[in-house]
């Protein structure tokens, strides 16, 4: 779609510049407007760009863990707003992400987080919640057939879960299909080697560029 | 060969030589193995572990044996309970209450913690704890009002289900039940302390406390709603912390012989260094230096990367306690506090599941050729030893300590 006139672009633009300034008020206000004048993608699209700076500035230091739960607070209530909007018309997706804590994990702070930047890039997110046995893994694959599959966790025993899950679904026949992600506060280089998994991120910002990376966007 | 009396003098010296900013005889090395490992090494499940006192005093007492180390791996069973803030005005009972272990979860039945064997597989590694929102936002006057009487009559009936109404006699029974349960526990955690020095580890940590912020994100608020109200009602929540400061509901238990005062920090690396030195340092630092100057030391665990927050730590009194980090870059860490501050960590326990016992000599080497100078400096895992560590792997590290971890003086 093109743009008819100035104002447009720079409501837009607003809206950006308010969510990633972390302004709950004027964003809200802002999305509520641009819905009466815009297709839910193109909110969606300044979603993405929003949490793109917002990803930024946690990279270079600028925010911290609490701005990014923040942030995923204010995309969660954006799409509360955006998502009716969605029932008729198609939302532009870049690909399947299935997600779940593993087996005997049961936090979700940082699985919550990855998941709200994740649907703000464009992906679907299937979460299948918190400890996670590695069958229901390998289950939700089949049924699902996602592109990525992340595996999230925040203690040092999540991690061989990971590696259980992560042959449960070799086993399975269903690892050459997928690439897989772990993440969690306590996963690194030893821990993506231990594992076997593609990739690993200690953030959900770092997490999303991964995915997108993953899949070649 | 030594006594145990010689060995428990030997390492208590050589850990205070660190903490005192001293070059020790060796670096002292504490490993922090999980509950899942060390229930593994002794042959039983995670929830015998954690739910038969007997067992799992064995199954620590093995451990220690078998890996030697300077400090034993945390010598506790449970986690923090609710129950203990409602009794700071009778700290006579108090203390069978502080600890929330697997039976008193059993007999609390509280929605803030899950464990192996009941919520969780007998085999998953450890108790987790998760929180809860007990404390709503438009309640923070209340509590603030009178924060002992809120957590009494409002929080201990929401958090725990056989404490759900108050005076009836599930009610009574369950505290009657959790106080016998506390002293059995209390009982047998004397008794490791006891088989702990027989072994020739010194008793050094005898107390807990937290930040306040900390305390109503654990425990009150959970995490993502606590980081939420420090935007939206930012005054209520310095109000509440600021309260409890005044009354501390966490009296921190120290006795007589207490020597160090362990505090964990959950949200120091959630926070901008604004946030940080409105909402946090200022009350960490208050309660470090005030069991300073009664000549209690702290080891604070600073969760996650404290980076952004690093420079802080040198306001404190000079030999103020042990910092000891998890993800924060260790020699950065040490090179800055070098001179005034004891620091501990440095091998993360991924690199203990993953690398080859050659890697891992190789990889202490080189750490304490940057950490060893100068003293003030105690190896440790950065966090948690998880079950499938290879045993071999955590032994690389003590003989990686025993050859260059001595001091060449």
């Amino acid at each position: 779609m093109t743009y008819t006139g100035g104002s447009e672009i720079s409501s837009l633009n607003e809206l950006v510049n308010a969510f990633a300034n972390l302004d709950e008020e004027k964003t809200i206000g802002l999305v509520k407007k641009a819905l009466e004048e815009y297709d839910p993608n193109e909110i969606f699209d300044a979603c993405r760009k929003a949490t793109d700076i917002v990803g930024e500035k946690y990279e270079k230091g600028e925010y911290f863990l609490s701005e990014l739960v923040y942030a995923s607070y204010i995309f969660n209530k954006i799409m509360e707003l955006v998502l009716p909007k969605f029932e008729k018309k198609e939302a532009k997706l870049v690909g399947t992400i299935l997600l779940g804590s593993v087996e005997g994990d049961i936090h979700d702070i940082g699985k919550n987080i990855f998941k709200a930047f994740a649907e703000a890039a464009g992906f679907k997110v299937i979460d299948l919640g918190v400890d996670v046995p590695p069958q229901k893994f390998v289950e939700a694959v089949k049924t699902h057939k996602p592109d990525i599959v992340g595996l999230s966790g925040l203690l040092t025993l999540a991690i061989d879960a990971m590696k259980r899950t992560i042959n449960a679904l070799e086993a399975a026949g269903l690892r050459d299909n997928i690439k897989i992600i772990i993440g969690g506060g306590r996963v690194d280089e030893n821990a993506k080697q231990y594992t076997g998994a593609d990739s690993w991120a200690d953030s959900a910002t770092k997490g999303v560029k991964l995915c997108k990376e993953l899949l070649g966007i | 060969m030594q006594s145990s009396e010689e060995l428990v003098k030997e390492r208590f010296e050589r850990i205070n030589a660190a903490v005192n900013l001293e070059e020790p005889d060796k670096v002292p090395l504490s490993l922090n193995f999980d509950f899942g490992f060390k229930a593994k090494w002794a042959g039983i499940t995670a929830y015998e572990f954690l739910f038969d006192y007997e067992k799992a005093r064995k199954a620590i007492i093995k451990t220690a044996t078998d890996f030697n180390t300077d400090m034993p791996s945390v010598p506790t069973l449970g986690t923090g309970s609710i129950l203990v803030y409602a009794l700071r005005d009778y700290q006579d009972v108090a203390r069978y209450v502080s600890v929330l272990t697997g039976p008193i979860h059993a007999i609390l039945r509280d929605k803030y913690t899950r464990w192996p064997g009941i919520e969780l597989s007998p085999d998953t590694g450890s108790f987790q704890f998760i929180g809860g929102e007990f404390l709503k936002t438009e309640e923070y006057d209340k509590f603030i009002e009178d924060p002992v009487r809120f957590i009494a009559e409002v929080i201990v009936p929401r958090a725990h289900l056989s404490l759900e109404r108050p005076n009836s006699p599930e009610a009574i029974a369950t505290l009657m039940r959790v106080g016998l349960e506390g002293a059995k526990y209390a009982y047998h955690m004397d008794m490791l302390t006891e088989d702990l020095a027989k072994l020739g580890y010194p008793s050094l940590l005898m107390a807990l406390t937290y930040v306040p912020l900390d305390f109503l994100g654990d425990f009150l608020r959970t995490i993502p709603k606590i980081l939420l109200d420090l935007r939206k009602v930012p005054e209520k929540v310095k109000l509440a912390c600021d309260v409890l400061m005044e009354k501390p509901l966490f009296r921190t238990l120290t006795f007589k012989s207490t020597k160090f005062v362990l505090i964990p920090l959950h949200l120091n690396e959630y926070l901008s260094p604004k946030l940080y030195s409105e909402f946090y340092w200022p009350y960490l630092k208050t309660i470090i230096v005030e069991l300073y100057k009664k000549g209690i030391k702290c080891q604070v665990a600073f969760e996650g990367r404290h980076d952004a927050h690093l420079e802080t730590i040198l306001e404190l009194p000079k030999g103020w306690g042990i910092a000891s980090f998890e993800k924060t870059d260790i020699r950065k860490a040490k090179k800055m506090l070098a001179g005034h501050t004891c620091v501990m960590g440095g091998i993360p326990p991924t690199l203990l599941l993953n690398a080859t016992s050659d890697k891992i000599e190789e990889y202490v080497k080189k750490l304490l050729e940057d950490t060893m100078p100068g003293g003030g400096f105690i190896l440790a895992s950065s966090t948690v030893i998880p079950a499938e560590t290879p045993p071999e792997n955590v032994r690389a590290v003590i003989k990686a300590v025993e050859k260059y971890g001595v001091s060449r003086r």
